[in-house]
């Protein structure tokens, strides 16, 4: 692995308040990496350090191994498609993705060449000679993502360059995004706090949460083996159930929950017998059992139940009174609200963190 | 008819007021006009026999389009002198925060404030102070100070206007910053330093005061049309009065057509 971007010990703070606390972060070459958290978390912060906008108060940021920490913009290698897309109303699309490029001191013949090049990726040839003001949200973006990606930069930054788009227009544009970073082959550092957008595009999703990194790993990894409750939250819906831990090997964990025992499938090597963990399953995972009363299924009541097209989400009521949500698709059960049912999951669904709380 | 003209009395007086006002402005105006083309020596009513005669004799008069060409140097070098120091002025406040901010935006509007009696005399006694002659470049710099803040109010009516991102996007792609300033903030800015450039032109042209102070021997327009109103009232004057009057309002109007069309955009 080699790594294109690297942040060594980087703190960021505004007075007293620390936007970024001691960030250690390599990204790999030629992959789609997601910056993920909620507002105020850093995610931003950590891009425009990048993009030369912000001056870290100490560590160091390496561009392909070079300290570019103190380099102004205009001197590292990397450019930025911004949330409001940023394009320069008195020039014409053709003109505004030329910028990078005249500046590069390319013969204007060149320049021709590239911008053509790169409006036919996006099927905008035909739009060189319009204003910005003429263009609709998803042409905009384009043309920002090809103004930014035309100096050849050895990272492309995405600062939520699809929050102002509609819903529709959003998931297109996540999947033309995708592939544009296929067939270019560049690193692409993405910021959002829209976990379903991390999910869609990513190679590696970094979870950030105060200032720090969470967990970093590629989608699958993260959201089926949450390494905190925070990260098990963000990304998808979970069921934190508070067990007993009763052995562990490198295989995974047992543990009593509700009286019954139950296995999961991460290990937690530093856990005592008796210890107390949060076990992670999610509403996917919770079938419904047939086979009544088994060494491995809990009583429950359906407290709510809510029709949702394609699948159907439930609200049941176990033993002690945790309520446990489940997604149940069409012919699964036939269970209706009110009804008495058996749950179980599956070892291998169910994940375990470190309850906090707990250990104080 | 009746029912209409009086069921809605407040906006039936608000729009007789605004005739009242417009008849009160225009009235004088075109009297001043008319008279322009009066064949005698002197101003009275009615017009009587009309000729052309007067803008013959104005149009040969050396004086007068001496005058003119005096005015309209002026008038450039002010507009060139105050809308690079407006702009400059407009960033520096754009880029301070809070407090100082508005310190400096209100020194920068003083000028536009001070009545312009007193700043011409406080200039004059500035300049002789500093031993600098009486002439052009006292007339340039009163003009100036005095232009500045019109520039100043428009440059940052528009700065405040544009997406912080523009000059950080043009920074991204290479651009240091003055690059970034002349390729992207100050095409930005065009629209409004137009229109401010139209007001020095207009402000200079118009100027008696500051220039009847700082003036040398050579005269503006303004001074020339006084020294002549001195000498007595004739249709010539309405004549110099009128071409004045036309010129003027004919780049006015462009200039609300010109900032009108690129706002738009």
């Amino acid at each position: 692995m080699q790594a294109i971007v690297q942040f060594e010990n980087v703190t960021k703070a505004y007075g007293q308040a620390v936007a970024v606390a001691d960030l250690n972060l390599s990204i790999e070459a030629g992959k789609f990496v997601t910056l993920l958290g909620p507002s105020g978390c850093g995610k931003s912060t950590t891009l425009r350090m990048l993009g030369g906008f912000e001056i870290p108060n100490s560590g160091r940021i390496l561009l392909a191994g070079q300290d570019v920490t103190r380099l102004p913009p205009n001197k590292r290698n990397v450019n930025i498609v911004f949330q409001d897309y940023a394009l320069f109303p008195h020039m014409n699309v053709a003109r505004n993705i030329a910028f990078g490029l005249e500046l590069k001191g390319l013969t204007s013949d060149a320049i021709h060449k590239r911008v053509m090049e790169l409006l036919a990726l996006v099927q905008l040839q035909d739009y060189a000679g319009r204003m910005p003001s003429e263009l609709s949200g998803g042409q905009r973006q384009r043309v920002a993502l090809m103004r930014a990606l035309a100096p050849d930069p050895q990272v492309l930054l995405l600062d939520e360059p699809l929050s102002a788009l509609d819903a529709k227009l959003r998931q297109q544009m996540q999947i033309e995004l995708k592939a544009i970073q296929e067939r270019t082959g560049k690193t692409f550092l993405f910021v959002t706090h829209d976990q379903e957008e991390a999910l869609t595009m990513s190679d590696q999703i970094v979870v950030m949460n105060n200032g720090r990194v969470e967990q970093m790993g590629d989608p699958h990894t993260l959201y089926s083996r949450p390494e905190s409750v925070f990260v098990a939250n963000f990304i998808g819906e979970a069921n934190l159930l508070r067990a007993k831990v009763v052995g562990a090997d490198v295989q995974g964990t047992a543990l009593t929950w509700n009286g019954k025992q139950v296995g999961a499938a991460a290990s937690a090597h530093s856990a005592k017998p008796g210890d107390s963990m949060i076990m992670v399953v999610r509403p996917e995972a919770i079938q419904f059992a047939t086979g009544g009363d088994t060494s491995n299924a809990f009583a429950g009541k359906i407290r709510q139940r809510v029709f949702k097209g394609n699948h159907t989400s439930m609200m049941i009521e176990v033993g002690d009174g945790t309520r446990i949500n489940a997604l149940v698709h069409q012919g699964e059960t036939e269970a209706l609200s009110g009804d008495d049912v058996w749950l179980s999951w599956k070892p291998q669904a169910a994940t375990v963190i470190r309850d906090e709380a707990a250990a104080g | 008819m009746g029912k209409f003209f009086f069921a809605d009395s407040p906006r039936t007086a608000l729009t007789m007021a605004y005739w009242a006002f417009v008849l009160y402005l225009l009235l004088p105006l075109t009297l001043m006009m008319a008279m322009s083309f009066k064949n005698a020596d002197f101003i009275a009513f009615p017009v009587g026999d009309w000729t052309f005669d007067w803008y013959v004799k104005v149009m040969q008069d050396r004086q007068f389009l001496d005058a003119c060409i005096y005015s309209v140097f002026i008038a450039a070098a002010t507009t060139i002198a105050a809308s690079t120091l407006g702009v400059w002025i407009a960033m520096l406040i754009a880029s301070t925060e809070g407090r100082w901010g508005a310190v400096l935006f209100a020194l920068a509007c003083l000028p536009a404030v001070v009545p312009g009696m007193i700043s011409a005399i406080s200039l004059r006694i500035f300049i002789s102070t500093i031993d600098m002659p009486t002439g052009t470049l006292a007339i340039i710099l009163g003009h100036t100070v005095h232009a500045v803040p019109f520039v100043v109010v428009m440059a940052l009516t528009r700065l405040r206007s544009m997406p912080v991102n523009l000059v950080d996007a043009a920074r991204d792609l290479g651009a240091d910053s003055i690059v970034a300033f002349f390729r992207v903030t100050l095409p930005y800015l065009g629209p409004a330093i137009g229109g401010g450039m139209i007001f020095c032109i207009l402000l200079s042209i118009d100027d008696f005061v500051r220039t009847f102070f700082l003036g040398g021997y050579r005269p503006t327009l303004p001074m020339l049309i006084f020294a002549k109103v001195q000498g007595g009232m004739s249709p010539e004057i309405n004549a110099m009065a009128t071409l004045v009057l036309i010129v003027t309002a004919a780049v006015g109007l462009y200039a609300e057509y010109y900032t009108r069309r690129s706002r738009s955009r």
